[in-house]
């Protein structure tokens, strides 16, 4: 702690705050705003788009707040004439080389530049184009990017590098050329992007977005000919409420169904039918690494990035995952084989559209092993490959969703709530806490406890494995034997996890590994902005849900149960081989030709 | 891979680079320049260059970051003779625009040149041509370099005698 404190004066206002601290920060404890534009608290200060200027009384030129410490006896003015002047003409200094689009730019309304733009007061364009125009990036299932609406303040790199250590992406060049790039300006599909979005959820502008379905998905829901069913994802019902102008972490579970009901969707149902699926499946693999002298520990398998980061990264650890598909994927392979059997439906003609707070699944959901249905049907049915569907057609982020629900002139907040469909839109309290960091080591263990014990748990919360520290740990106790398990976030620590693993030094069971920092709830598709304290509320209204159910471990969802009876038979059986369990592939770690080079 | 041996050479050569520089000061800069020397075109090829990070642990788009922001490292292969026609502001006003027009017309590359590219090689690899913003030699402009000779107050006649001389000395096999 910084105990040695200095006494400035803001405005003529004196003020003690701790030494070290920037001008910027002593001015927000004093309660003065200053604006800002590249500066992200907790993700980067690059000090580039000059716009939280302040007057030092002594000093030549106005200073940037963002990156200058105060000093004893400091004078400042934070709002006057000059500084307007100042401030506005750096904005238009950006804005000289940015496509002025915003009417058909995804970030239109939720953008800092357009904001800062309009504060400042900016009203015409002062100063010519310098930079050439460039072509977007289109390489990538999941994202877009668009060098033209850049204003470089390097967050995307920051996050990219310290918080996912990636580094997909970096500045090049210099001066007049300088920009961000991927290695040769491949993009982001060619390269070790893992798609997670973490770069388009700080950026400011429209510079990197999610790679737009809504119009697909209005063109699905407009066929007649074809039965749309849409799956959301935990994290979505405390992210969807913010996007359309609630309060951060608003739990709108019911709000949710009835608005997708309104957009068209036949039927309204819940990947959190999935989860308690993929628990079963996951729950019985562990126990089986456990008691076969399987390879453990046994990493979950739910985030795409995550398994993405370690196919680049860690390719001979790829033994650690489990083969569990994610949920999204067990739902589309689920809702194309035994749903559409029940209703009697041809499978080609339903589409399966999830609502996501992630980019990555958009690119899983295209991975080409993801047909598992078709597989399923195809010999029986004599398909031939121009048949071939995937088992998820759509997939929507949190933010898509908001906007196809604005475009349709929903008032969100005043629906009235309405419940999932059924069968698969029935789930239990374990599901939910999935959308949370740990909240899929609870609810696993939630299952396997009970199923290797056969006892009934006391206490159902397994606390330590909660909150938003980067790397949790805990020990249960199972018949006899400690299972150590761990939890991790953001792709850093996954790191730190794998590195301990290939060192040898591992001393877990089971590992849960997610993507993005808090897990899905803090997840690359969620609205913007995602603060840690918007994380925590979020994260506060998914175990409130959990709290609330009447059924809180997976293996009691009764719905799971009929599954398994009517057609999957048991877990880990051959059904759920084909369906359900996956295989990953060593992906080059860098440029493809290479790697059988190396 | 087309040329496997010579590749393979110049990945072992690169093994040694990296030990050498190891620890020490510019370390990256260093193994860059020398890798870069290694190859006969004088540019950092995507497999050496993917190579280095694989060695160096450092990610390919800081790698990408460093070569792309100082000038003296290559990302194309470079022709047998260099030329760099000065754009600062005094060349311009002697007329360093039409000198670079002229370069094009005699080395038949005007296409580049419109695009607007900053560096380009002909097709037969004889030529690497470029611009700079400004050599510092003002009082004499216009000022274009030839290999690495600065020939100053420059006129489309000199120029072509100077790429002449070169064309009929330096004709390949
Ligand atoms: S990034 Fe912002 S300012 Fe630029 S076009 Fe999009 S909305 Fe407008
Ligand atoms: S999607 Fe993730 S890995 Fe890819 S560039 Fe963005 S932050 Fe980096
Ligand atoms: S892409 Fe966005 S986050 Fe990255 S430097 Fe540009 S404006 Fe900033
Ligand atoms: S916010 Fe300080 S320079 Fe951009």
């Amino acid at each position: 702690m910084d105990t040695i404190t200095v006494t400035i004066k803001i405005n003529g206002k004196e003020l003690k705050v701790p030494q070290s601290i920037t001008i910027l920060e002593a001015c927000r404890r004093g309660g003065i705003e200053i604006p800002t534009l590249c500066f992200l608290e907790d993700v980067s200060k690059n000090a580039s788009c000059g716009v939280c200027l302040v007057e030092v009384k002594g000093a030549r030129s106005l200073m940037r707040s963002c990156i200058t410490c105060v000093y004893e006896g400091m004078e400042l003015v934070t709002h006057s004439a000059r500084l307007r002047e100042a401030r506005k003409t750096n904005v238009e200094l950006l804005l000289a080389n940015h496509p002025k689009d915003c009417l058909t730019c995804l970030r239109n309304g939720n953008c800092e530049l357009q904001t800062i733009a309009g504060e400042l007061g900016v009203k015409d364009e002062r100063f010519v184009r310098t930079k050439k125009l460039e072509l977007p990036d289109l390489t990538s299932l999941s994202l877009v990017r668009d060098q033209n609406k850049c204003i470089l303040c390097g967050r995307c790199v920051a996050v990219c590098s310290n918080v996912q250590s990636v580094s997909a992406i970096d500045f090049s060049g210099r001066g007049i050329k300088t920009k961000i790039s991927t290695y040769m300006e491949k993009g982001l599909g060619n390269v070790a992007c893992t798609y997670c979005g973490q770069c388009a959820l700080v950026c400011p502008t429209g510079a990197i977005v999610e790679r737009d379905e809504t119009e697909s998905v209005f063109e699905a829901l407009g066929n007649p000919d074809k039965f749309v069913v849409v799956q959301t994802a935990p994290a979505v019902r405390v992210g969807i409420g913010e996007a359309m102008g609630m309060d951060a972490g608003s739990l709108v579970t019911g709000q949710m169904v009835a608005g997708l009901r309104r957009l068209g969707f036949n039927r309204v149902f819940d990947t959190q039918f999935a989860a308690d699926l993929t628990i079963m499946e996951e729950g019985h693999e562990l126990i089986k690494r456990i008691t076969h002298k399987g390879v453990l520990p046994m990493i979950t398998s739910c985030s795409p990035g995550w398994i993405k980061f370690a196919e680049h990264f860690f390719p001979n650890s790829l033994a650690h995952l489990s083969t569990c598909k994610s949920p999204q994927q067990m739902f589309g392979a689920v809702a194309k084989t035994y749903y559409a059997a029940k209703l009697g439906i041809d499978p080609r003609k339903m589409v399966v559209v999830s609502v996501m707070p992630c980019t990555a699944k958009k690119y899983e959901a295209k991975r080409p092993e993801m047909m598992s249905a078709f597989e399923y049907w195809k010999d029986n049915r004599a398909w031939s490959d121009d048949d071939a569907f995937y088992d998820v057609d759509h997939v929507l982020t949190t933010r898509e969703l908001a906007r196809m629900f604005t475009e349709t002139g929903m008032q969100f907040p005043a629906l009235e709530p309405e419940e999932f469909d059924n069968p698969l839109g029935e789930s239990t309290g374990a599901a939910v806490i999935f959308g949370a960091t740990g909240g899929v080591m609870e609810a696993a263990l939630r299952t396997a406890y009970e199923v290797v014990t056969g006892k009934a748990l006391t206490d159902i919360n397994f606390t330590a494995v909660r909150g938003m520290e980067g790397i949790k740990e805990a020990s249960v106790e199972m018949n006899g034997t400690t299972v150590k398990v761990a939890v991790a976030h953001t792709l850093k620590n996954a790191r730190r996890i794998l590195e301990q693993i290939e060192k040898g030094e591992s001393p877990y069971a089971f590992i849960e590994l997610m993507t993005c920092p808090g897990g899905c709830l803090g997840g690359g598709g969620q609205p913007i902005p995602t603060t840690w304290d918007i994380r925590k509320k979020r994260a506060e209204s998914l175990y409130a849900e959990d709290a609330q159910k009447p059924l809180r471990k997976s293996h009691e969802n009764p719905h799971i149960a009929a599954l398994y009876e009517e057609f999957l038979k048991e877990p880990l059986g051959e059904v759920s081989h084909h369906l359900l369990h996956t295989e990953y592939d060593k992906r080059p770690m860098l440029v493809k030709h290479m790697a059988a080079e190396v | 891979m087309d040329r496997p041996q010579t590749l393979s050479r110049e990945l072992q050569a690169i093994d040694t680079i990296v030990a050498k520089h190891k620890g020490r000061h510019g370390e990256l800069l260093g193994i860059l320049e020398e890798t870069q020397l290694l190859n006969e075109h004088k540019f950092l090829s995507e497999e050496a260059l993917t190579y280095v990070s694989l060695k160096t642990g450092v990610p390919l788009s800081k790698l990408y970051n460093v070569v792309t922001f100082y000038s003296f490292f290559n990302l194309v292969p470079q022709g047998e003779h260099t030329i760099t026609v000065c754009r600062g502001t005094a060349c311009h006003t002697k007329g360093s625009r039409t000198l670079l027009n002229d370069v094009g017309l005699i080395l038949g590359c005007s296409k580049e040149l419109q695009n607007g590219e900053s560096f380009f090689t002909t097709p037969d690899q004889r030529f690497s041509i470029s611009t700079v913003a400004c050599f510092g030699q003002c009082a004499l402009a216009p000022v274009v370099a030839i290999d690495e000779v600065i020939y100053s107050n420059m006129t489309t006649a000199k120029l072509q005698k100077q790429l002449g001389k070169i064309s009929k000395k330096g004709k390949r096999p």
